[in-house]
């Protein structure tokens, strides 16, 4: 409990030199925080918030679920962080645990239902017909970075999630597969989809 | 060589091809000019989405946002704290004190007596129409909800702030309600008494097979015991759950009462209110208000001052004076040659002949005596227009519901789909909770906690059928988004086919019933779900 109110007191960033921790590498803030150091617990929250509230904005599409979402992973995080093994990056590590709380998230909205429907029949065959838009152009301007977001969050939640999970997570297929419970064939086609999806919908970005 | 299709390009661009047909591709690329340029398109595509995406949206820019929402979880925190310290404290101090079940034996449902009592009670509960009453009962129940609701929201929205643990808020809301019952002065034992010569200054709870007051309470008197009878004098109300309440003596404030029987031969400042099955106001008995029951049956010998409103399964029998109007609801009514009344005199019972009026009895104003016909009510205007502020305010709830708890009420909802086991669990909390509150409240260590739960399983009888007709709005209209607003048109929709089938005769009772108990078990369940530690 302390932990929690703690890292609470402390979301903005503080001013150079305030906390012991400032300078600290990960390594060793992590191991604190396994240790239930609240001042670690608060060190990680103020490096990866913005991280991890990104992630969820994108994936549940809604400024207020993202808030709660990611709160609830920093809360749960005092309890979570022990079952880090380091075996992946930590920020992978906190990228997986929070998609999964979006997906628990939408789950529940979705009242029951598989978050991520599979594809429609044949989707999953991957060839497509060479017709469709080109991918999107390479030179990008901030307000063309600010368009692209925008077609992704008006994207359908099963093209939108997998895709945010990829290019924002970097998460593999099979980790997408695992977290979203497909098959790795069927994240691969909605990937797809999703970009062509977005090529349509910038037309005046593709190639 | 034939060239190699967009996806797979786009699996090697993502490192997502195997290795030897990477290896492949890579041979061909070196090659096929056209199959190079398309895995560079493809390859700039993805640095595009990666830096837009990595680019954060401004709202995303100032994690500072989040700090009121951890700021009020900070006080959550600090708030339970400080209630379970303040309950471990005083259940600490009375652990060796807890001998006297003996004191409430007659409603404890383990005993002989006991369960006689019960049995009685349901008997009576279920001959007067008791899923009626449930219904009336919920739609009071509904504006203290409501009540509670709008305050609370008030405070949440304030302060923006969208609840996690919305239980646990609760909780720490319900837990507040109850901290003045710690300044109490308590008794238990098989005997209480406050002896002639004795002053309680403050409020008393007392616990007890008899609990007698022949002193003064400076305060309230809340009683628990088989018999309580007060021959000295309360300064303040007297709170009575017991089997017979006797008051000889002074109250006065008011009398709350859930008693089987209540006597009054002395003198009450102002008003009875409660639920009893025989309420007897002696020759001697004074009331300075009025009074607001519902009874069995009722007999009135003494004075009452001002208004009598009386809604009874039997008879009212008035052989005293009433000062102003006497207002019943019942089967029959009795006035003798002694009775008076000062205002008007309104009745509504199934007979006619069920109404006596002696010659002798005086009645100042109006005589209103309506015969009751059951099917009446859909005749009437008024019937409507109770239905559609009951049914707003139902919406209103659930949409403040939704608002406060988003996670919480689509999700009971959702449980609501279990169906038997929903319902089994529900049959078992409608059933075990007041006798696990009774069990509670008899050891007094547990009272506020009682009263805890008494509020949340009011609260939760109202809301099941907020809960199932969300749930049956859904089931039918299957909407595809899963918005607060498709929950509430869900509400909407289902709580409307539910209102409608609860007015088919006989089987809208048990409608009615199954709802609460659908309604109950969800939220049983879901609370249990959420008190679970996530994975």
């Amino acid at each position: 409990m302390d932990a929690k109110r703690n890292m609470a007191k402390e979301p903005q960033p503080r001013e150079a030199g305030t906390g012991q921790m400032e300078g600290m590498d990960l390594e060793s803030v992590i191991e604190c925080a396994r240790g239930h150091d609240a001042e670690a617990l608060g060190e990680i929250y103020r490096r990866y918030v913005r991280r991890v509230f990104g992630l969820c904005r994108y994936m549940l599409n809604s400024r207020e679920s993202a808030e709660d979402a990611t709160s609830e992973v920093f809360l749960k995080l005092q309890r979570s962080i022990e079952g880090y093994d380091r075996s992946i990056p930590f920020l992978r590590w906190l990228l997986r645990v929070a998609g999964n709380q979006c997906i628990d998230a939408l789950r529940r909205r979705q009242r029951g239902r598989r978050a991520i429907v599979e594809v429609e029949d044949g989707a999953a065959v991957i060839e497509v017909p060479s017709s469709e838009p080109s991918p999107l152009g390479a030179v990008i301007s901030k307000e063309e970075r600010a368009d692209v977001r925008d077609a992704i969050a008006r994207l359908p939640e099963n093209y939108r999630v997998p895709l945010v999970l990829r290019y924002y997570s970097e998460l593999s297929y099979d980790e997408i597969a695992q977290q979203l419970g497909l098959e790795r064939n069927y994240v691969a086609a909605l990937i797809f989809r999703a970009k062509q999806e977005l090529r349509r919908r910038l037309p005046h970005r593709s190639n | 060589m034939e060239c190699y299709s967009e996806q797979t390009c786009a699996l090697a661009v993502d490192g997502e091809l195997a290795a030897d047909e990477a290896q492949r591709l890579r041979d061909h690329l070196t090659t096929c000019q056209r199959c190079r340029a398309l895995v560079d398109a493809l390859r700039a595509e993805n640095r595009v989405l990666s830096e837009s995406l990595n680019e954060l949206p401004e709202e995303a820019a100032s994690p500072a946002r989040f700090s009121p929402q951890h700021w009020s979880w900070g006080w959550a925190d600090l708030a339970i704290l400080a209630v379970v310290l303040a309950l471990g404290s005083i259940i600490s101090g009375w652990f060796n004190e807890l001998d006297i079940p003996a004191a409430v034996e007659w409603f404890n449902p383990f005993s002989v007596s006991g369960r006689t009592n019960l049995t009685f009670q349901l008997f009576y509960y279920f001959a007067h129409g008791g899923t009626a009453m449930l219904a009336d009962y919920a739609a009071v129940v509904g504006w203290i909800c409501l009540l509670l609701l709008l305050g609370g929201s008030a405070l949440l929205l304030g302060r923006r702030g969208r609840t996690h643990y919305p239980g646990l808020r609760l909780l720490v809301v319900l837990l507040a309600l109850s901290l003045p019952s710690f300044a109490l002065e308590r008794r238990h034992g098989e005997f209480v008494t406050v002896t002639a010569n004795e002053t309680v200054d403050d409020t008393l709870v007392a616990t007890a097979n008899m609990v007698r007051v022949d002193g003064v309470v400076n305060g309230d008197l809340l009683t628990f015991g088989r018999t309580v009878e007060v021959r000295g004098t309360v300064k303040g109300d007297l709170i009575s759950f017991a089997q017979r309440t006797e008051v000889s003596g002074t109250v006065e404030g008011r009398i709350y009462t859930f008693a089987r029987t209540l006597d009054l031969e002395g003198q009450l400042g102002h008003s009875i209110y409660g639920a009893v099955q025989s309420l007897h106001i002696d020759d001697r008995g004074r009331v300075g208000d009025g009074i607001v029951v519902a009874v069995g049956e009722a007999s009135l010998e003494g004075e009452v001052k001002r208004s009598v409103n009386i809604v009874t399964g039997g008879s009212v029998d008035v052989s005293g004076a009433i000062g102003r109007d006497l207002t019943m609801i019942g089967r029959s009514l009795v006035l003798t040659n002694t009775a008076r009344i000062g205002g008007n005199l309104s009745a509504r019972v199934r007979q006619l002949k069920e109404v006596q009026i002696a010659d002798g009895a005086t009645i100042g104003g109006k005589r209103d005596i309506q015969v009751r016909v059951r099917e009446s009510s859909f005749t009437r205007p008024r019937f409507y227009f109770h239905q559609a502020v009951w049914f707003a305010g139902a919406i209103l709830v659930g949409w403040l519901g939704i608002l406060l708890f988003p996670g919480f009420f689509p999700a009971t909802t959702q449980l609501v789909g279990s169906g038997w086991r929903s319902l089994g669990l529900g049959v078992g909390v409608l059933a075990g909770v007041p006798v696990a509150m009774v069990v509670i409240a008899i050891t007094l260590v547990g009272f506020p906690l009682s009263l805890m739960v008494l509020a949340l399983y009011l609260a939760a009888i109202y809301l099941a059928k907020i809960w199932v007709g969300a749930f049956l709005g859904r089931t039918l209209l299957k909407p595809s988004g899963a918005t607060k607003s498709d929950w509430l048109l869900g509400l909407l929709v289902g709580l409307l086919i539910l209102t409608l089938m609860g007015f088919i005769p006989y089987l809208g009772g048990l409608v009615r019933l199954g709802v609460v108990c659908l309604g109950l078990g969800a939220f049983a369940g879901q609370l249990y779900r959420a008190s679970q530690p996530a994975t």
